[in-house]
């Protein structure tokens, strides 16, 4: 789509606004001190990351222990087994190796902050991206009808509420499933572009004009009215946040990329304690049917932004990793045999990634073998549920123990990946 | 077959949207759109997607009445633009299995075809008020293009559009053995030996009877079951096929009526005429159709005498429309519909068309998809909300307002292929007070509050006068944003 409105926002400057009289839930833009708790220290905020497009998890957590029952199955893009090398599979506990790409996260898992959990993903056997993706966000695999998102229910049937419109954000221009139906949520595509439209010369003069439009300052008990008065607040606030800047802390480096921007304005906003709970996160591109490489090529380059970009973001959010929980999914992963293009089709059972102060670093995987009767239709099968993992982060860290509304008709077993709060 | 298409996640921006938010139960909004409009201007905000001066002429020529019988009266409308438009895009017209492959392997220009081609329906199609059944039949047998691209094609126009002003239980029949249903709500795969009970279920609570319209658990179950062997298969008229090896011809006994053993597509068939012709089914169909006509809560005597012709007229449409759209409550309802992200941008271009122009899809596009409704692209099978709550959150607010604010500036050239010439549009007058007030006639049709045309003027005029006089410079730097405030205002958010 190349409406050249980027461009065109990007040409016009903020106007700063006097701020308007400041609705309760509005906390001052003062960033914490460092290591205090930026959301409010009863639980963690949450950062669920989705790969777009179907990870091959097989080639970023490689089990290179499997031998023969790997290798022959991916003749032109397996890992090779670890030899210290950088064109080798980093070892991780003797079995299981990760993708040279994912080099950075190698001192996550040893600092013990990472967790991987392999065989993991939804039990729904579709191979369709639309309608996993959909099962997966919405929490109820095999149901079409759920009309919320797993994140939503969460935030309805939290014991605890809260008014911010910061509570949960979606990076990116739309709101994703897992955030379908919560009228709270912000889908932000970029802080510093959250502002009106318009000829430069002109911004202040149609600020003034639409808010007198929605008659802001007078308020009113109209829906309409409400919600405008809470666009012009959230306006004020973002645009003073991107009008102090952001430096992320200890030198942390993010990828100059779409998820890499979307963690460092996760980081910013999580340091600026505006009631963030839960940011989502995309990062796309996995749906690797041709070429997709092998220690270098496509896969690669697209697990390097990836790693950079979680090992950035834990680097400038230290000070504030126990008060954080970052988990990753994506819709399914890859057959575990290579096609005749050297990529890979959809498959099933994938590898997650969970990081923060409260995770028990480590692999974690019930793991059933490559060999064919383990396989479900020639895939890896999947043998956690990915509620499972989730279910385990809800209950522990977000202190949300309704999870019979998250995941209705679940019964989950946890895999203790992660000690409680 | 459901596609496993290779890379289309290449359109990964369009994936997940749907970004509306559900209902969550908050009141209905008590204020709607302030304009004192006249019972025309009502009118053609309800039966178009948004009304220009053409509609003005023809409805004061034809009489409120007169405008009504002949919008329903659709078929004999002549659609000039339309026939031109799909005349040029040969895979709109062609079989299921013509377009089978064609929709595989060049499937972004296919679905870009088919979207631009709603969207050019909705904005200029002279047939207004059946281009709103079509969005609202659409919504109600909701099936997202998903992968299901070249049979979605083929529901669109044989189940949606062949029907929408045609007789329920027809449309029904069609829905029911369109491919693209059959693949969506997995009713293709289910067998006597293995039923699935996700169509069953959905033709019940949300095609027909509505969720509490008086059927059990086992309907359900018994309602599948007639179902089964109901399938798709290339080389049928439309890919449907009835396989017999697969159908449970067991006997069977739905909402009371008993269906006896040894059948075949007679179970459902048999089960579509129940459904059809059930009073819960009139109730639920003529209750939706209300709510998205007249208001979010459409008065009960409405939804009452509405059923009755439902029930009178054997389930046709057009007799149902006709009685909802000559009604007292009806006219009564000026204002309180919300437009859905759709609505707003079809009635952008309609408010200035012919002087706003797009030479491609992709700048609605680009408009539509952060707003959240991009068309064919809502997942569960209810369809976009309806009701107002769903649709005011922040984030629909700030894209609409710079949609406005942006697509006013079309005219110079800020938006890649569009083009808008606004002095056609509102030509200079003498005074700031002048401009205010016919751009005012023109995007909302006057009758605003005279503290928000003092706004209007405080914007265009420095000292806020409205007589100071307008000069080249200040008509075209300060029209297009005028005219863009007006749409972003909250008057122009109502119909």
């Amino acid at each position: 789509m190349s409406l050249s409105r980027r461009n065109f926002l990007s040409s016009l400057g903020i106007v700063g606004i006097s701020s308007a009289v400041f609705p309760s839930w509005m906390p001052k833009l003062v960033f914490s001190p460092q290591g205090q708790q930026a959301a409010r220290g009863d639980r963690d905020v949450l950062v669920a990351i989705f790969q777009r497009g179907g990870m091959d998890g097989l080639n970023a957590v490689v089990p290179y222990g499997e031998g023969a029952n790997y290798y022959d199955k991916r003749p032109t893009i397996a890992i090779p087994e670890p030899d210290g090398s950088d064109s080798a599979a980093i070892d991780l506990d003797g079995f299981f190796g990760l993708h040279p790409a994912l080099r950075p996260l190698k001192d996550l898992y040893d600092v013990g902050t990472l967790g991987i959990i392999h065989a993991a993903g939804s039990p729904h056997p579709s191979r369709s991206h639309f309608d996993a993706m959909e099962y997966m966000e919405r929490g109820t695999p095999g149901d079409k009808t759920t009309s919320t998102g797993w994140i939503t229910r969460h935030l309805n049937s939290a014991a605890w509420q809260n008014e911010s419109p910061f509570r949960a954000v979606g990076m990116g221009a739309l709101v994703p499933s897992s955030l379908q139906g919560n009228m709270s949520t912000l889908a932000l595509r970029s802080i510093a572009d959250f502002h009106l439209a318009g000829r430069r010369d002109q911004l202040a003069g149609i600020q003034r004009t639409l808010s007198g439009l929605y008659a802001v300052q007078s308020g009113g008990d109209d829906l309409l009215l409400a919600k405008a008065a809470g666009v012009f607040n959230t306006m004020d606030m973002l645009q003073d946040l991107a009008a102090m800047g952001y430096t992320p802390a200890n030198g942390a480096q993010y990828p100059d990329s779409e998820f890499g921007l979307g963690l460092r304005q996760i980081a910013q906003l999580i340091k600026a304690d505006v009631g963030l709970e839960v940011a989502c996160v995309d990062v796309g591109g996995w749906d690797t049917h041709e070429y997709q490489g092998g220690t270098d090529g496509t896969f690669a380059y697209l697990l390097d932004d990836f790693a950079r970009g979680l090992a950035a973001f834990y680097t400038d959010m230290q000070d504030y990793m126990s008060n954080i929980t970052v988990v990753s999914m994506s819709e399914f992963g890859r057959t575990a045999t290579e096609n005749a293009s050297q990529g890979t089709d959809h498959g099933h059972g994938n590898c997650m990634f969970v990081m923060g102060g409260g995770v028990q670093g480590g692999m974690y995987a019930r793991w059933k073998g490559l060999h064919a009767e383990a396989l479900d239709m020639g895939d890896l099968d999947v043998t956690t549920d990915y509620r499972d993992v989730l279910t385990e982060i809800l209950l522990k860290r977000i202190k949300n123990e309704a999870i019979d509304q998250i995941f209705p008709n679940y019964q989950a077993t946890m895999l203790d990946i992660i000690h409680a709060r | 077959m459901a596609v496993s298409r290779r890379n289309f996640l290449q359109l990964s921006a369009w994936v997940g949207v749907g970004a509306g938010v559900a209902w969550s139960g908050l009141r209905v909004p008590i204020t709607h759109a302030q304009g004192v409009g006249s019972p025309e201007r009502h009118v053609l905000n309800r039966l178009t997607w948004g009304p220009n001066p053409d509609d003005y002429a023809r409805i004061q020529e034809l009489g409120i009445e007169g405008y009504i019988d002949w919008q329903l009266d659709a078929e004999n409308i002549p659609d000039e633009a339309i026939d031109q438009f799909i005349g040029g895009r040969r895979i709109l017209t062609m079989t299921y299995d013509e377009i089978g492959e064609i929709a595989v392997s060049q499937y972004a220009q296919v679905l870009y075809t088919m979207l631009w081609a709603r969207i050019y329906r909705a904005a200029y199609s002279e047939r207004q008020l059946y281009e709103l059944m079509v969005e609202f039949w659409t919504d109600h047998f909701n099936i997202p293009i998903g992968d299901l691209l070249s049979e979605k094609i083929v529901d669109d126009r044989e189940v949606i559009r062949k029907h929408a002003l045609g007789y329920f239980r027809d449309l029904l029949y069609a829905s029911a053995r369109s491919a693209a249903m059959l693949y969506y709500l997995d009713n293709a795969t289910s067998s006597a030996e293995h039923p699935n009970e996700n169509y069953a279920r959905e033709i019940m609570e949300l095609h027909t009877l509505g969720v509490d319209g008086g059927y059990t658990e086992d309907d359900v179950t018994e309602v599948a079951r007639a179902f089964t062997g109901w399938t798709v298969e290339s080389g049928f008229v439309d890919g449907f096929h009835f396989n017999r090896d697969q159908h449970d011809s067991e006997p069977k006994r739905v909402l009371g009526y008993d269906l006896p053993a040894g059948r075949g597509i007679e179970d459902g068939l048999d089960v579509i005429n129940i459904l059809a012709h059930h009073p819960s089914t009139a109730r639920f169909v003529s209750y939706k159709l209300c709510r998205r006509f007249v208001s979010d809560r459409p008065a009960e005597s409405l939804i009452e005498s509405t059923t009755q012709v439902f029930i009178d007229t054997d389930g046709n449409i057009r007799e149902v429309m006709r009685h909802i759209l000559k009604s007292a409550e009806f006219m009564a309802a000026e204002g309180q519909k919300f437009r859905r992200p759709l609505d707003f941008v079809v009635a952008i271009m309609r408010t200035f068309k012919p002087h706003l122009q797009f030479g491609n899809l992709e700048p609605v596009l680009t408009m539509l998809e952060p707003l959240g409704q991009l068309p064919f692209f809502w997942h569960p099978p209810n369809g976009y909300p309806d009701a107002a709550g769903a649709w005011i959150n922040t984030n629909g607010l700030l894209h609409r307002w710079n949609t406005a604010l942006t697509m006013a500036l079309a005219g110079d050239g800020y938006v890649d292929g569009a083009s808008f010439n606004v002095a056609a549009v509102v030509p200079m007058p003498n005074t700031v007070g002048e401009l205010v007030d016919l751009a005012t006639e023109r995007v909302i049709g006057g009758g605003i509050a005279p503290e928000d045309r003092d706004q209007l003027i405080a914007f265009v005029s420095r000292n806020a006068d409205p007589n100071e006089v307008i000069t080249d410079d200040l008509y075209y730097t300060k029209l297009p944003t005028l005219l863009g405030l007006l749409m972003a205002s909250p008057y122009f958010q109502w119909r």
